[in-house]
């Protein structure tokens, strides 16, 4: 019972951040229909610029509330920033083009950004300071919590709740939700497409880039290639929620999140990449578009 | 159609006569790009012609490799005759993996190959019923015997290997003639409107899997023999975006394309080499550049001679 009730705040650890991640990957697949390989790269990105900001812009060892939030915000600005870049470089061109041109695209866009972070930082894996938050640790009948896990989980439940009432309530939102259904008819309704392309980059990036923070202070070591492994789970959580969904996004990264954690627990960790796997080809051929994911018949 | 034939023809007889004027540098490079141009017919069979969004080609690949490596090593097994098993067993795989998701539409059936490559990896590093060498894969694969002849010279291994690319070609060349390449076309243009015409999608697009991963199977056995040595990284999902990249980034379905496909991606990074650490971000604008510039690849298939009052209004 111990081992279950700790593996099930580690699951709900890593499903927040898969759901966050995953919440990038289903808003730009939504109103563009097009697997941003790039944006496990971006999460990636942002771990190491985040602890560029906060070694060289405010000095290792120090900490307070303010500073730990404008590491936060001006990494997640910058990695926004990059996100509306790489939409306008490597996708606006390409919209009307064939549709694997634009996969293509974005795995290039994958490569360029995987190995700039090489070029700036190195090969090596770099190692996160552990002071950022407090090392508090709580313990519950012998279930062990972190301050940072609960600093996750709780923040991210905050964004996604916030994410939610904005694409339910704002005319923004509701202008995402018209362009996800049919961008021409959105076009032709008065909507900027090109704004609510650009608004969901900037939303997908910061999220990324919250989620790879948190990455960096929970796990302490992150290397250049580490989005990838992240961005393929968070695509896979998105799939199984049912992609383009929002709501399905989150509730696939908590529960993507808590079937790894229980395979490692109980079964092997050696093998969790394949029960993921396994798990996905099930729900495809039992659900085809997902755990929320509507069926929509084919227009011809 | 009958240019490719043609360009083919040229790009055979260059081939056939380039071990008489390189090193044996080259001709190691030159025996992995034929080698390569076949598992990237074999993609764009399933990705050009069938249309289905394979991204996790090395799979079959790999197992062709490993197949002939496990025979050979653990069995002792003469290589010659690890060829049979090494095409079947990636074709009855094909069938096997591919089956219960052929019906998924594009993106999903993509991501669920990423799957089956990662599934493959970790099996392979994993060590799979002590056959498979872990993440250091097999080492001292034999050489080719037939007849008591030993086939070990770098030259041998490449005419084998170009013997393979032939074969692979006249298949293609095959396949566009037949009805099965045929349906596959249809299938690619407009899927509802082929299956209104009674074409069975799911008989024809696992038809190209399973044809396309024995290529590929085969393809590997010859790397295994190239290296005498299999490891898990040749096999991983990069390669497969690799092979994925190629098709689209040389044009699907256009034989000159995928040729220009492979040479970009494999030969290009082996002379530029000396930049190793800046290559696969100059690789990654390139592939971005491309596309921009040519969307549907470096060499575009084209189909016959469209009249021209037909070409304005399709645009």
């Amino acid at each position: 019972m111990d081992i279950f009730l700790q593996q099930l705040i580690n699951g709900l650890t890593v499903g927040s951040l898969y759901a966050l991640v995953a919440l990038g990957y289903t808003m730009v697949y939504g109103v563009m229909k097009l697997i941003n390989f790039a944006h496990g790269d971006l999460v990636a990105l942002s771990a190491f610029a985040g602890l560029t900001i906060y070694v060289e812009i405010f000095g290792e060892g120090t900490n307070s509330l303010f500073i730990v939030l404008s590491v936060f915000v001006i990494t997640a600005l910058i990695i926004a920033l990059v996100g509306v870049l790489l939409e306008r470089l490597a996708y606006r061109p390409l919209r009307t083009a064939p549709r694997l041109s634009a996969v293509v695209s974005a795995l290039g866009a994958s490569l360029v950004i995987q190995n700039s972070i090489m070029l700036i930082w190195g090969p090596n894996m770099k190692i996160f300071p552990s002071n950022l938050f407090p090392s508090t640790i709580w313990t519950v009948h012998g279930v062990v919590f972190t301050f940072t896990q609960v600093m996750i989980m709780g923040v991210s439940a905050l964004l996604m709740v916030g994410l939610y009432i904005f694409i339910n309530k704002t005319k923004m939102g509701t202008a995402i939700r018209a362009t996800a259904i049919d961008q021409d008819a959105a076009k032709l309704m008065g909507i900027n497409v090109n704004r609510v392309i650009m608004i969901i980059f900037i939303i997908g990036s910061s999220l990324g880039a919250v989620a790879g923070l948190f990455i960096g202070i929970n796990y302490r070591g992150i290397t250049f290639d580490m989005g990838w492994m992240y961005g393929l789970n968070a695509f896979v959580a998105a799939i199984m929620g049912g992609i383009g969904n929002i709501p399905g996004a989150m509730l696939g990264g908590i529960l993507l999140g808590l079937f790894n954690a229980m395979i490692s627990g109980y079964i092997s960790s050696e093998w969790a990449e394949t029960f993921t796997f396994v798990l996905l080809v099930v729900i495809l051929i039992f659900r085809p578009t997902g755990i929320l994911g509507e069926t929509i018949a084919e227009k011809v | 159609m009958r240019q490719s034939y043609k360009i083919a023809i040229i790009f055979l007889i260059i081939m056939g006569f380039f071990p008489l004027v390189s090193n044996s540098a080259w001709l190691a490079v030159g025996t992995t790009f034929l080698i390569y141009s076949v598992v990237a017919f074999s993609q764009d069979i399933i990705l050009g012609r069938a249309g289905a969004f394979q991204m996790g080609h090395a799979v079959f690949f790999g197992l062709g490799a490993y197949t002939t490596a496990i025979l050979n090593v653990r069995f002792g097994i003469p290589i010659i005759y690890t060829f049979i098993p090494a095409i079947i067993i990636p074709l009855i795989m094909a069938i096997v993996l591919a089956g219960p998701i052929i019906h998924l539409k594009g993106d999903y059936l993509l991501v669920a190959t990423i799957g089956f490559n990662i599934i493959f990896i970790q099996v392979v590093q994993n060590d799979i019923f002590g056959l498979t060498g872990g993440p250091n894969g097999i080492f001292g694969i034999d050489v080719v015997k037939i007849f008591g002849i030993e086939f070990m010279s770098q030259t041998a291994v490449y005419y084998m290997s170009f013997i393979l690319l032939a074969l692979t070609l006249l298949i293609m060349r095959n396949l566009d003639a037949s009805k099965y390449g045929r349906a596959m076309f249809y299938i690619n243009k407009d899927d509802i409107a082929a299956q209104s015409m009674g074409i069975n999608i799911r008989y024809y697009k696992l038809y190209a899997f399973a044809l396309g991963s024995a290529i590929a199977g085969a393809a590997g056995s010859m790397f295994a023999v190239q290296y005498s040595a299999v490891s898990p990284e040749a096999f991983n999902v990069v390669q497969s975006i690799m092979f994925f990249t190629i098709v689209l980034v040389g044009g699907s379905a256009s034989l000159p394309g995928v040729l220009i496909g492979t040479f970009v991606m494999f030969v290009l990074p082996e002379i530029f080499r000396e930049f190793a650490t800046a290559r696969y971000l100059v690789f990654g604008l390139a592939m971005i550049l491309t596309m921009i510039l040519r969307p549907r690849g470096i060499w575009p298939v084209k189909f016959g001679n469209i009249p021209k009052f037909l070409k304005k209004d399709a645009k």
